[in-house]
């Protein structure tokens, strides 16, 4: 009766060489949930959001979206399927405006030219959505501070109506005014029924939005919590081993 | 918005309207320089030249030095020589934080969503950072801040100004927020419940303005109320007059996070709205619950509006006993308007001794999730007796 969730991952492996970066790993989200992924460094989070973008494929394990079984062999195909993903390092052109960074790779054409207007109007929609503070969306991304670079991140996501954003360490290295506006712009994904993988360090930050919290801890899931009802104290317990799950 | 006055052509309409489009860029970022205020406004480099002069001279705007990208740039702000007020409300899911000049013109603003059960040490830095980033971004200092205004949802001691029960805050009991703050921006600091401050900033700029006997209730994570009587907040020597959320509601209920059994807050609290939709729509959280309300949901209607009838009869019975010329409503369930009010209305209007001439009034405040900050910035103003408060 209940609808299948937005994304549901089973069984999930990948290594690199020797390093066994996922093993067996279970993941899921929902429409309308922002799930946090949270682990030691080379626990697995970035791996998983790679495999969730299409660009590691896992040796083993299933991905189905929406109910139905799916391969993400390339990331244009992971596009596809409505998942969008921002990288730690931005990727963004400093030598060009808001809008064509937002657009970059994905112009909009009319008869065969860039429908330049076409694509500011959109740019401003997205920027607004998420409530952001830019002055122009043809301002150049060299002019603007790290938490807007990151808001220009985001508002890319929202290119081709996608269901799914992944985010990965967002509010790393961002000033508290900064991090207060990509949480709130997360917040804002949620609340246009997205779901979102919202990967981060800082347990503050997760808990603050997230309404799951799954731990990896080298490779294997180890927990589940409710981010509104339990404590820092599980959750830290479980990042650093001192509590397991067995599976 | 000033589009009939651009039709009429003429040209002073016309730079009307264009300065009405740069003062409005100024207000929304605070701090702006003016290469970013001709892309936000789309005028010409010169036009936004002349305004901001001409804004100057009116001393509406101040300029100052500052750099973008390693070139000098002007920095435009709205005028604010007289001093800076921070108003902050730290409530149970977000801190909200705002700067104003000291006429109350909010010169900048942001939301930081909060975890459940936030500690006192990181939210209390974060707090300070966080006025201390949107001060500099104003290209202004600390030293420029005249006072500091913080709201808390729970009883605050008057005399000490520290939280009055370990369980209402976790671990926020006994710790002289006021002075951790002040040791950080280094200027005065004053601490009260976010009932009294929103009713305090109610009285002043909204809905309850020229009443001198107001019932202010905030109905939030928790329910509180402010009690103004004479013109005058009245705390009590505890801090805990109008706390609401913790008379007796049901004296079978469960215990309340402050130890006392049938509270008001633990029917009506946030968790114990969310935890009655559980079956039918899972776990939510209380945005998501108000949002589903205001858009028809059944289920969600009927939650607020339960939670309406059952604070109703707390405030019917508090207004009975210290009748108010006015009964003012905020908080998160108030953005949902009739579905919560109406209730609170038929609850009140049925204690016949209040009503008996006259209907009492209950009416939405005007200030929205903003009433906290801007009674903050209130009481920072009359901490250091800044003149020209209305």
């Amino acid at each position: 009766m209940t609808a299948p969730p937005l994304l549901r991952m089973r069984h999930i492996s990948k290594s690199f060489g020797a390093v066994q970066a996922l093993i067996n790993v279970d993941f899921e989200v929902k429409h309308h949930e922002i799930v946090a992924l949270v682990g030691d460094n080379a626990a697995g989070k970035s791996t998983l959001a790679r495999v969730i973008a299409g660009v590691h494929q896992p040796e083993s394990g299933t991905i189905e979206i929406n109910g139905e079984l799916v391969t993400l062999p390339r990331t244009a195909i992971a596009q596809a399927h409505g998942i969008a993903t921002v990288f730690q390092g931005l990727a963004l052109a400093e030598n060009l405006d808001v809008t064509a960074n937002i657009f970059l790779g994905r112009e909009v054409r009319e008869h065969g030219l860039l429908a330049e207007e076409h694509m500011e109007t959109l740019a401003r929609d997205y920027l607004e959505r998420l409530h952001a503070r830019i002055p122009s969306p043809r301002t150049p991304v060299s002019h603007l501070s790290a938490g807007q670079r990151q808001c220009v991140a985001i508002a890319r996501t929202l290119v081709g109506d996608p269901q799914l954003i992944v985010l990965d360490e967002p509010t790393a290295s961002l000033s508290v005014a900064q991090t207060a506006e990509v949480l709130t712009h997360i917040q804002s994904l949620r609340g246009l029924g997205l779901g979102v993988v919202f990967i981060s360090h800082n347990l503050t930050d997760v808990r603050a939005v997230a309404d799951r919290i799954e731990v990896l801890r080298h490779g294997r899931f180890n927990g589940t919590f409710s981010a509104p009802h339990d404590a820092y104290e599980e959750v830290i317990a479980a990042i650093t081993g001192a509590t397991t799950v067995r599976n | 918005m000033a589009r009939h006055v651009l039709s009429s052509g003429s040209q002073s309409a016309l730079r009307e309207a264009n300065s009405a489009r740069l003062l409005g860029a100024v207000r929304q970022f605070g701090g702006i320089t003016q290469v970013e205020l001709a892309e936000a406004t789309g005028l010409s480099p010169a036009t936004v030249s002349t305004i901001v002069k001409q804004l100057l001279v009116a001393g509406i705007v101040e300029t100052r030095s500052t750099t973008r990208s390693g070139r000098r740039a002007q920095m435009v702000t709205l005028a604010h020589k007289s001093g800076l007020l921070v108003g902050a409300h730290i409530g149970t899911r977000a801190l909200r934080l705002a700067i104003s000049d000291s006429r109350f013109e909010l010169l900048a603003e942001r939301t930081l969503p909060l975890p459940s059960d936030h500690r006192l040490d990181t939210t209390l830095d974060r707090t300070a950072l966080l006025a201390m980033e949107l001060v500099e971004g104003l290209g202004s200092t600390t030293s420029e801040v005249l006072g500091v205004g913080i709201g808390l949802p729970a009883p605050v001691d008057p005399t000490t100004g520290m939280i009055l029960d370990e369980g209402l805050m976790r671990g926020w009991a006994d710790v002289p927020i006021a002075d951790v703050v002040s040791s950080r921006i280094n200027s005065p600091v004053a601490v009260d419940n976010d009932a009294n401050l929103s009713a305090l900033g109610e009285a002043r700029f909204g809905a309850a303005r020229g009443f001198r006997d107001v019932l202010y209730v905030w109905a939030s994570y928790g329910t509180g109320a402010g009690l103004i009587i004479g013109g005058e907040i009245h705390r009590g020597p505890r801090g805990t007059a109008g706390e609401i959320g913790h008379t007796l509601v049901d004296p079978q209920g469960p215990i309340c996070r402050c130890g006392s059994r049938g509270c008001l807050d633990t029917r009506v609290g946030a968790q114990a709205l969310i935890d009655s939709l559980r079956i039918s729509r899972g776990p939510l959280s209380l945005s998501d619950l108000l949002e589903f309300a205001s858009s028809g949901d059944p289920g969600c209607r009927q939650v607020v509006a339960d939670a309406g009838a059952t604070i109703g009869v707390a405030v019917a019975n508090l207004a009975v006993a210290f009748n108010p010329e006015i009964v003012v409503v905020g908080g998160e369930l108030a953005e949902t308007e009739s579905i919560f009010l109406d209730p609170i209305r038929a609850a009140v209007n049925h204690r016949v001794l209040i009503t008996r001439d006259d209907p009492l009034e209950v009416r939405r405040g005007e200030l929205g999730s903003l009433a906290p900050v801007q009674g903050a910035l209130a009481m920072a103003a009359d901490l250091t007796h800044v003149p020209g408060g209305p």
